[in-house]
C-alpha cells in the first residue's frame, strides 16, 4: 500500500496539475483526431486514385481534320509502352459501347458516338503497391505519340499529399511539444512541492525511509492528478470533436465517411490520459529521485 | 554500567574525526570514540559544543570532514544509499525540537518507523498503543501535534524513536521540557531498551540525572571529546531499577 506521509494537501500542485493535464490531454487528443481524419481522408484518396489512370488519344487533329489513319498505330504504340512499363498491371482501349454508356447520362439513349469529336481512351490500371514511374512513361508517350495525353490523378494528388503531410509534421511537432511542455511541468511542480515539505522528507529520510518510499508517494499522487485531469480534458476534447463533427457535417458530406476513426485510433486517443499519466509518473519519480540525491 | 558485548562489533567507532560545516570552522575536533553494543553514554557539553553534531555524525546526517566512522563495522564513507537507509533503521533518535510531522495524529506519528520497515498494519497497531500507554498518552492517540503540550510532544517523539527497537538510541535533550519525575520515567524506560542490548548516548543538561544514573559521560568541550567514566552513584541506580524503583 502506497503511505501517505507528507502532507500534499498543503502544496498547490493538486490545482495546478490537474489543470496543466486537463490542457494538454485536451489539446493531444483535438491534434491526434485531426491527424487520424486527414490521415484516413488520405488514404481513401490514395486507394481511391492510385489503382488506375488513363490515357487520352485525340481523334481529330487541332484543325478538326480526323486522324483516324494513324490513330490505330499510335494506339499501339501507346498499348506498348503502357504495357512494357513496370506497375502497370493492363491497359485497354475504352471501347466505343463503354463511351456510350459512359455519355448515355448527359447525351441520351440514342446517341451516335461517331459523330461526335471524342479522344480515343485507354484505361491504364496499376499497382498500388508498386506505383509506375509517371515521368518515365510521359517522356515515352511525349517522344513516340506526341498527341497522346497521360492523366493521372496521382499527379495532383502528389501535391496534395505534399500539404497533408505538412499538416501531418505540423501535429506530430505539436504533440512532441506537449510533451516536453507536459514534462517540464510536472518537473517544476515536484520540485516545488519538493522544496515545500522538505523537512518533512528530511526527517522521512533521516527515520529510514529509502528513495523509493518517498518517490512512489509523490509519483502516485501526481499520477492521480494528472489522470483526473486528463480523463476532463479528454472528455472535453471529445465533446467539441462530435460539436464540430455535427455543424459541419453538410460542409464535407463527401469526405465525412472516409473520416470515421477506426478501433485502433479510437484506442489511441481514449489512451492518452493514461500515457500523459504514465509520463507524469515516470517524471515525478525520477525528478524526486533527483532531489533526494542532496541527501546523504 | 551494562557490560558491553565485546565479542560483536562496536556499534560506532570514530577515528580521528572532524567536523566543519560549509564556511565554518571545525565543530568537532580530533574525535576518538568507540561505543560498545548495549552502552550507555550522557552526552554533555556547554551549548555550542558540538553535542548535536556529534548526534548528526552517529545519525548519519553528515559525514566527517576528516577522519574515519564506523557504524555497526561498516565505513559510513563506503556505504552505498540503500545501506545508509538500512542502517537508519537501525537508529531512533530524538530530537531537540521533537520534529514531528504536524499533519499526523500521535498515533501515526508513533507508527511512521514501523510503517516505513513495511511492518503489518495490525502489528503497527498493537506496539504503537502498546507504546503510547507506557508514555502516559493512551487517550491522545488521536490528538494532533498542536494541540499537545511541549511534554506529550516530547514523549511521542521518544516513543517514535524507540518504537522499532533501534540498536542505536540517540535522543538531543530528551527530557528537556518535562518535569523530573517524568523525565525519570523517561529514562527507565531508555535503561530497558538498553538492558535488551540497545546502545543508548543522551545528550543532556542536566547535572540531577546523570548523577541519578550514572553512567559514562562524553564531554564534549570546544569540538573535543573526553570520556568521564561511569561514577559512584550508578550502582545504586542499577539497584533502584532491577527493583523496578522509578523514584529516587
Amino acid at each position: 500500500m502506497i503511505k501517505k506521509d507528507i502532507p500534499f494537501r498543503e502544496d498547490t500542485a493538486k490545482y495546478f496539475l490537474p489543470w496543466m493535464s486537463f490542457l494538454m490531454v485536451f489539446i493531444a487528443v483535438l491534434a491526434l483526431t485531426g491527424g487520424f481524419k486527414i490521415q484516413n481522408i488520405l488514404n481513401t484518396w490514395q486507394i481511391g486514385v492510385s489503382g488506375s489512370m488513363t490515357v487520352q488519344i485525340p481523334a481529330y487533329d487541332a484543325q478538326g481534320k480526323s486522324r483516324e489513319a494513324v490513330l490505330d498505330e499510335e494506339i499501339e504504340q501507346v498499348l506498348t509502352i503502357l504495357r512494357s512499363s513496370e506497375g502497370v498491371l493492363g491497359a485497354e482501349v475504352v471501347s466505343d459501347e463503354q463511351m456510350k454508356a459512359l455519355m448515355e447520362p448527359w447525351m441520351g439513349g440514342e446517341l451516335d458516338i461517331q459523330l461526335l469529336p471524342l479522344p480515343k481512351l485507354i484505361d491504364v490500371s496499376v499497382d498500388a503497391q508498386n506505383l509506375p514511374n509517371l515521368t518515365t512513361i510521359k517522356s515515352e508517350l511525349a517522344k513516340q505519340v506526341p498527341s497522346a495525353v497521360l492523366d493521372s490523378h496521382r499527379i495532383w494528388l502528389d501535391s496534395l499529399l505534399k500539404i497533408i503531410h505538412m499538416v501531418i509534421e505540423l501535429i506530430s511537432f505539436v504533440l512532441v511539444l506537449l510533451i516536453l511542455t507536459a514534462t517540464f511541468t510536472v518537473m517544476y511542480s515536484t520540485n516545488a512541492s519538493l522544496s515545500v515539505h522538505q523537512p518533512v522528507i528530511a526527517l522521512i529520510h533521516m527515520i529510514g525511509a529509502g528513495d523509493f518510499y518517498i518517490a512512489i508517494q509523490y509519483a502516485y499522487r501526481n499520477l492521480k492528478l494528472i489522470f483526473a485531469g486528463g480523463c476532463f480534458g479528454l472528455l472535453a476534447s471529445i465533446g467539441l470533436v462530435f460539436l464540430i463533427s455535427y455543424f459541419t457535417r453538410y460542409l464535407f458530406v463527401d469526405f465525412y465517411p472516409n473520416a470515421v476513426l477506426d478501433t485502433l485510433q479510437w484506442g489511441l486517443i481514449l489512451s492518452v490520459p493514461v500515457w500523459v499519466g504514465i509520463l507524469g509518473f515516470i517524471t515525478t519519480y525520477l525528478t524526486v529521485l533527483k532531489y533526494l540525491k542532496r541527501f546523504l | 554500567m551494562i557490560q558491553s558485548n565485546k565479542l560483536t562489533n562496536p556499534v560506532a567507532e570514530f577515528n580521528g574525526v572532524f567536523l566543519r560545516y560549509p564556511g565554518g570552522h571545525d565543530v568537532l575536533k580530533e574525535i576518538q570514540l568507540t561505543l560498545e553494543p548495549a552502552s550507555f553514554h550522557f552526552l554533555t557539553g556547554e551549548s555550542g559544543a558540538g553535542k548535536t553534531s556529534l548526534l548528526r555524525l552517529l545519525y548519519l546526517n553528515h559525514l566527517p570532514s576528516k577522519g574515519r566512522i564506523r557504524l555497526f563495522g561498516q565505513a559510513v564513507d563506503t556505504l552505498n544509499r540503500r545501506q545508509r537507509t538500512l542502517i537508519r533503521r537501525k537508529i531512533g533518535v530524538v530530537f531537540q525540537d521533537f520534529q514531528l510531522l504536524e499533519h499526523l495524529n500521535a498515533f501515526d506519528n508513533v507508527a511512521l518507523p514501523l510503517r516505513i520497515e513495511g511492518v503489518r498494519e495490525s502489528e503497527v497497531k498493537r506496539h504503537v498503543t502498546e507504546l503510547l500507554a507506557w508514555v502516559g498518552l493512551e487517550k491522545q492517540l488521536l490528538a494532533y501535534p498542536d494541540t499537545l503540550s511541549g511534554g506529550e510532544k516530547q514523549r511521542i517523539a521518544i516513543a517514535r524513536a524507540v518504537i522499532n527497537r533501534p540498536q542505536l538510541l540517540l535522543a538531543d535533550e530528551p527530557t528537556g521540557n518535562v518535569d523530573d519525575e517524568l523525565a525519570k520515567r523517561l529514562l527507565y524506560l531508555f535503561l530497558e531498551l538498553n538492558k535488551l542490548g540497545t546502545t543508548v548516548v543522551i545528550a543532556t543538561h542536566n547535572k540531577q540525572l546523570i548523577k541519578h544514573f550514572g553512567f559514562p559521560e562524553l564531554h564534549l568541550k570546544e569540538g573535543r571529546l573526553e570520556v568521564i567514566p561511569e561514577n559512584k552513584y550508578m550502582d545504586m541506580a542499577m539497584k533502584l531499577f532491577a527493583r523496578g524503583e522509578k523514584h529516587d
